[in-house]
């Protein structure tokens, strides 16, 4: 079987889009309001949970507000209303832990069924008091549950759209080995100056430069739904943005000479000067300075709770499928270059 | 295969119109379902490109087929 790579990456791609969408989230917390308390009071607080079954099991159902790595309270009822919404009743003690005026605190809810599940800064407590003292704050967690079924994490904020990393970053990681290939034929031709390597690197930049602006576009509309506009400027989207016009000057730089030779040549280093610049422009950059990108700036990598081993299953399969199929759409595009290129010798020798 | 092509764009065109003069209602909608939506608007825009890919390559093809054409 010699086309066994092209049915393995379309396998992997069916597989990556069924179970990066037929795979559950976790149950998560999807808001909490009123997000406003003060101290000494007594507070409840309205809960709505995604994916949760809070009706199944009431009486296992604890919840905390976390203050810190240190400070908790305890929940002293919990009324469920249904499946998705919990009233959660606090007396928040008479000082703050801590010297600050306002602190946020999270809300914790852990069941048997449903796990734990948190939600970050869901309110912010006013110390009416000023004082400081750790009276009535102990950190009761204990014994937290953990969701028994296989699941993606749920993340305040990414919701559902956590399953764009099945589709997203492939793109990018199927690029990177994609100009890789292509930058290696254009070593090859300057090695052999045979045109057949120079036609299999033009073919595999296209298809880099195809998965390229595909992940500019869809990490647009990633980025409208989370981080609220198309373009923030935020630097990996402007440094991948700088990329893929170094890789249209290649294009343009190829076909701006006469000679054929000449230009396989010139294309040639020029591409392996590109391939140089892109670790630069998508990995070392965006790390001098602050980005919304996980694992760049001041943000931490995707791992731990954002890429558990139930993502990793799909992810690594994603980024195999998606780059044989990139490099299946390559061999087809240097074939028909290669076809051009025999019937051109042709009518030269006749 | 003129054709085909003003119908894609055509089509892309009257999506954009309609995402831009919608843009609070498409905004409710992306985000309803715990934003689900957003992922199959990847994977849609993940599809056209390919379908774009795939035009790209088969004008090549045709150019030489016509150039086959006239010499052969």
């Amino acid at each position: 079987m010699k086309h066994w790579w092209k049915i393995l990456g379309i396998f992997l791609m069916i597989y990556s889009i069924v179970a990066g969408i037929g795979i559950p989230l976790k149950p998560g917390i999807y808001d909490a309001s009123p997000s406003k308390a003060n101290t000494g009071e007594q507070f409840t607080m309205n809960a709505v949970g995604y994916l949760t079954q809070f009706d199944k099991t009431p009486d296992d159902l604890r919840a905390w507000l976390k203050v810190g790595n240190d400070f908790a309270i305890a929940a002293n009822s919990i009324g469920v209303k249904n499946e998705s919404t919990l009233n959660v009743s606090f007396q928040i003690p008479n000082n703050l832990p801590t010297k600050d005026r306002v602190v946020d605190a999270s809300l914790i809810i852990d069941s048997k069924k449903n796990g734990y599940a948190i939600f970050p800064s869901a309110v912010f407590i006013t110390n009416t008091t000023q004082q400081t003292s750790p009276e009535g704050w102990n950190n009761s967690i204990a014994d937290m549950h953990e969701f028994k079924s296989m699941a993606f994490p749920y993340r305040n904020i990414l919701q559902e759209t956590i399953r764009n990393l099945f589709y997203h970053v492939p793109l990018w990681f199927g690029m990177m080995i994609i100009f890789l290939i292509s930058a290696i034929n254009s070593g090859r031709f300057l090695m052999t100056k045979n045109q057949k390597f120079d036609h299999k690197a033009s073919a595999y930049a296209s298809v880099g430069t195809l998965f390229g602006i595909l992940g500019l576009v869809t990490g647009a509309i990633w980025a409208k739904h989370t981080w609220g506009a198309y373009w923030s400027w935020d630097i990996k989207q402007n440094m991948s943005a700088i990329a893929m016009l170094v890789y249209l000057a290649y294009f343009v730089l190829r076909n701006s000479f006469e000679e054929s030779e000449q230009s396989a040549r010139i294309g040639a280093v020029y591409n392996i000067f590109a391939f140089v610049t892109l670790p630069m422009l998508l990995f070392v950059i965006p790390r001098l300075t602050d980005s919304l990108h996980p694992g760049n700036g001041g943000n931490p990598g995707f791992g731990g709770e954002d890429l558990d081993n139930n993502m990793r299953m799909v992810f690594y399969p994603a980024i195999i499928g998606f780059t044989l199929f990139g490099a299946w759409m390559a061999t087809i595009l240097y074939r028909i270059e290669d076809v051009k290129q025999r019937i051109e010798d042709r009518a030269f020798y006749e | 295969m003129k054709e085909i092509i003003s119908c894609i764009f055509t089509f892309l065109f009257l999506l954009t119109q309609n995402l831009l003069f919608a843009q609070s209602s498409h905004d409710q909608f992306m985000r309803s379902n715990g934003k689900i939506y957003v992922v199959i608007g990847v994977l849609i825009s993940i599809f056209i490109g390919l379908v774009l890919f795939m035009i790209f390559m088969e004008r090549r093809l045709k150019k030489l087929e016509k150039e086959l054409n006239e010499n052969g």
